[in-house]
């Protein structure tokens, strides 16, 4: 069977659920500058980071699949950020904000900056509303809390956590009382299941891929949607064709090519994720009659270039080890960003 | 993609040196953060890689790991040891460079071993017979665009015996480099010798001081003796490999026996101790001035592509610097300017 036979002509329902600012968006707000700038920009001035415009329709074609965006940003920011995602030919079908003006109108300030306490409940209710038998991939960044809270939100899910463990995270993240009730409402009301695949990281801050080991092998860090689209292919989401899409926009959009594309491939490898086949089958599909491999070409040297990147890690490493995530010892990863800093 | 798109790629040899591969695969990844378009090769122990890559910020993108089973320690013989292991990692990079893979190499392992690589894996540029290990030698005056406290000696090891035209193509070398490098348009270049006068030296000393005189497009200064390299009396300081490996351990002993004594005078007496606290400022100054790790590292000039010998001791940003240094010489393309200005062999 060949890795592009593997996609299922009739795949499970499937949910993609995206954060925006650093994940999908190229978005800078560590001053107060870049804030107002950010808040001011129009539509067509925000920018997507390369490749996650053309992950996600390709993700959207196959199958029965549903796209449900979480994010941070307020929700008076709902038109233009709507406005965006059509300017990128990207349909959603969640968009979830948040709604800082109710937190501040009500004081509580500690909700303002909190991620935990904000994505978690809203990952939980949409869950409770998916169909049982959906499963789900997740877009986050370095930037924020996002690979603790989506781990969270999968393990909750699967029950491999217990209520003890979910109470002394949300107090450690300093959620308030109401949401905590709120959390623990929902995820009682979520039949059991495991439906989370994966986890992708996009490492914005350029976090090392090895600091987020202890979260499994689950979660990817990744360094471009090049990358995930590889680990999506691997895992029966996408074909040869679909990542050459991607690919595409890379090359045409950020100025990517054969070198930083097979040095990208390269660092999966290393990292042990199991997508040797994968290169093998997208090496097939590239010497393909497609017109938009025209902006890829030189083809052999592409192809060059994937296999000997391959090659010359010597032998394949072993894909990283499965673990259970204690998440009271990554507590710190819950907290805000600028908590964080005041605790060290 | 045309060639000015092409990024430029050093080949780092991980292995070897004496802080092991965490400091070389730390200044490596530091290059691929601070300079878009450079790339970083990172040649050796898979395994090892894997672990200080774990370690430090990189971006994937700009960086790649090519496995390397074995490599050449710094006690070993290089000839024995480049022949017993043919896939060590110094000789691996230098293939992958020759291979047009990388464009340059960066090495802080076994300094014969590297030399000794380059001699068996690349080509002499035409016009050159040997190739020298230069160096850069802190000075009393600054120079060029960048004012540049250091001078530049060559040749410091890689040929002990220069007849007067290798002598000749190591100031034509030198003088490439520090063209490039220091950004020093128009370096005085010296050869090192018993006196001043152009008859002073041995035979091969007089008969390149002749043809380097009458060189088009090198300021030749003429002779200087071993009191003018401190004093930065010339830019360039050509000696054979012999006198100049001399000169350079001996420079580095006086070196550390003036750190000696200050320790010394620090722990003798109260007085003394006050004095060096007073010129503490100064001291940190000389040593921000001089700081050879600003430099990176050593190039072996000769060749068709640049080696850049990395101090052995090297930390992060030496290997960094060492490989913002190999990519600035290979933007400039070193080997062609060192071709073009050498002198042409008589039809």
């Amino acid at each position: 069977m060949t890795l592009t036979d593997r996609i299922d002509p009739k795949p499970p329902r499937r949910i993609y659920r995206w954060d925006l600012d650093k994940t999908y968006l190229q978005t800078e707000f560590d001053t107060l500058r870049q804030l107002v700038r950010t808040a001011l920009q129009k539509a067509h001035e925000k920018k997507a980071v390369p490749g996650a415009a053309a992950l996600i329709r390709e993700l959207k074609a196959s199958g029965d699949s549903q796209l449900c965006i979480v994010s941070g940003s307020p929700t008076q920011m709902r038109a233009v950020l709507a406005e965006k995602l059509k300017l990128d030919g990207v349909e959603f079908d969640e968009l979830v904000l948040k709604d800082n003006l109710k937190n501040l109108v009500r004081g509580r300030f500690k909700a303002l900056r909190g991620q935990v306490g904000y994505k978690l409940p809203v990952l939980l209710q949409s869950r409770a509303r998916a169909p049982a038998g959906a499963e789900e991939v997740l877009f986050g960044d370095d930037a924020e809390a996002d690979a603790f809270i989506y781990s969270l939100f999968a393990d909750m899910v699967a029950r491999r956590v217990s209520e003890p463990v979910v109470y002394q995270v949300l107090e450690a993240a300093e959620v308030y009382g109401d949401d905590i009730d709120r959390v623990m409402r929902t995820w009682e009301s979520i039949p059991r299941a495991d439906p989370v695949r994966r986890i992708f990281i996009n490492l914005d801050r350029l976090s090392t891929p090895a600091s987020f080991a202890l979260y499994g092998p689950r979660l990817v860090p990744i360094f471009n949607y090049f990358q995930a689209a590889l680990v999506l292919m691997a895992d029966g989401h996408l074909t040869a064709a679909q990542v050459l899409k991607v690919m595409v926009e890379l090359i045409q959009s950020a100025g990517h090519n054969l070198f930083t594309l097979s040095n990208s491939l390269q660092d999966l490898l290393r990292r042990g994720l199991p997508i040797a086949e994968v290169a093998q089958a997208l090496g097939e599909a590239l010497q393909g009659p497609q017109a938009m491999l025209q902006a890829v070409r030189p083809v052999p040297d592409i192809l060059s270039a994937f296999t000997k990147r391959a090659a010359s890690l010597g032998a394949q490493a072993a894909p990283p080890p499965a673990r259970d995530i204690d998440y009271l010892s990554l507590l710190d990863h819950a907290r805000p960003r600028t908590h964080k800093k005041r605790r060290r | 993609m045309s060639e000015a798109q092409r990024p430029i790629t050093i080949a780092f040899d991980v292995m070897g040196a004496d802080h092991g591969p965490l400091e070389v695969v730390k200044g490596a990844a530091q290059l691929t953060l601070d300079a878009p378009n450079l790339h970083a090769l990172l040649v050796g122990d898979r395994a090892l890689i894997d672990d200080a890559l774990a370690q430090v910020k990189y971006t994937a993108e700009r960086l790649a790991v090519h496995h390397a089973p074995d490599f050449v320690a710094m006690h070993e013989k290089p000839a024995a040891a480049l022949d017993e292991r043919p896939r060590c990692s110094v000789l691996v990079a230098a293939g992958l460079v020759r291979d047009g893979e990388a464009d340059a190499m960066v090495s802080a392992g076994n300094t014969g071993a590297g030399v000794l690589a380059c001699a068996r894996t690349f080509k002499l540029i035409p016009g050159v017979r040997r190739a020298a290990l230069a160096t850069v030698y802190p000075t009393a005056v600054s120079r060029g665009e960048k004012n540049d406290p250091f001078s530049l000696i060559l040749d410091v090891g890689a040929t002990v015996d220069a007849s007067a035209d290798d002598l000749v193509a190591f100031a034509v070398m030198g003088a490439a480099y520090a063209r490039i490098i220091s950004k020093n348009p128009d370096p005085a270049v010296a050869l090192l010798s018993n006196g001043t006068e152009a008859t002073k030296g041995p035979a091969r000393v007089v008969e390149a001081n002749q043809t380097l005189s009458g060189l088009a497009g090198l300021r030749f200064i003429g002779n200087v003796e071993g009191v003018d390299i401190p004093k930065g009396t010339a830019d360039v300081v050509v000696c054979d490999g012999f006198v100049g490996n001399v000169c350079l351990k001996m420079l580095e002993g006086v070196s550390e026996t003036v750190v000696e004594l200050a320790r010394y005078a620090y722990k003798e007496k109260l007085l003394w101790r006050a004095g060096l606290a007073m010129l503490s400022g100064g001291i940190e100054r000389i040593k921000e001035v001089t700081d050879w790790e600003q430099y990176g590292g050593a190039p072996i000039l000769g060749f068709d592509k640049l080696f850049i010998k990395a101090h052995g001791r090297s930390k992060a940003r030496a290997i960094t610097n060492a490989g913002k240094v190999a990519a600035k010489a290979v933007k400039s393309e070193l080997a062609r300017v060192i071709q073009t200005a050498l002198p042409q062999a008589p039809a």
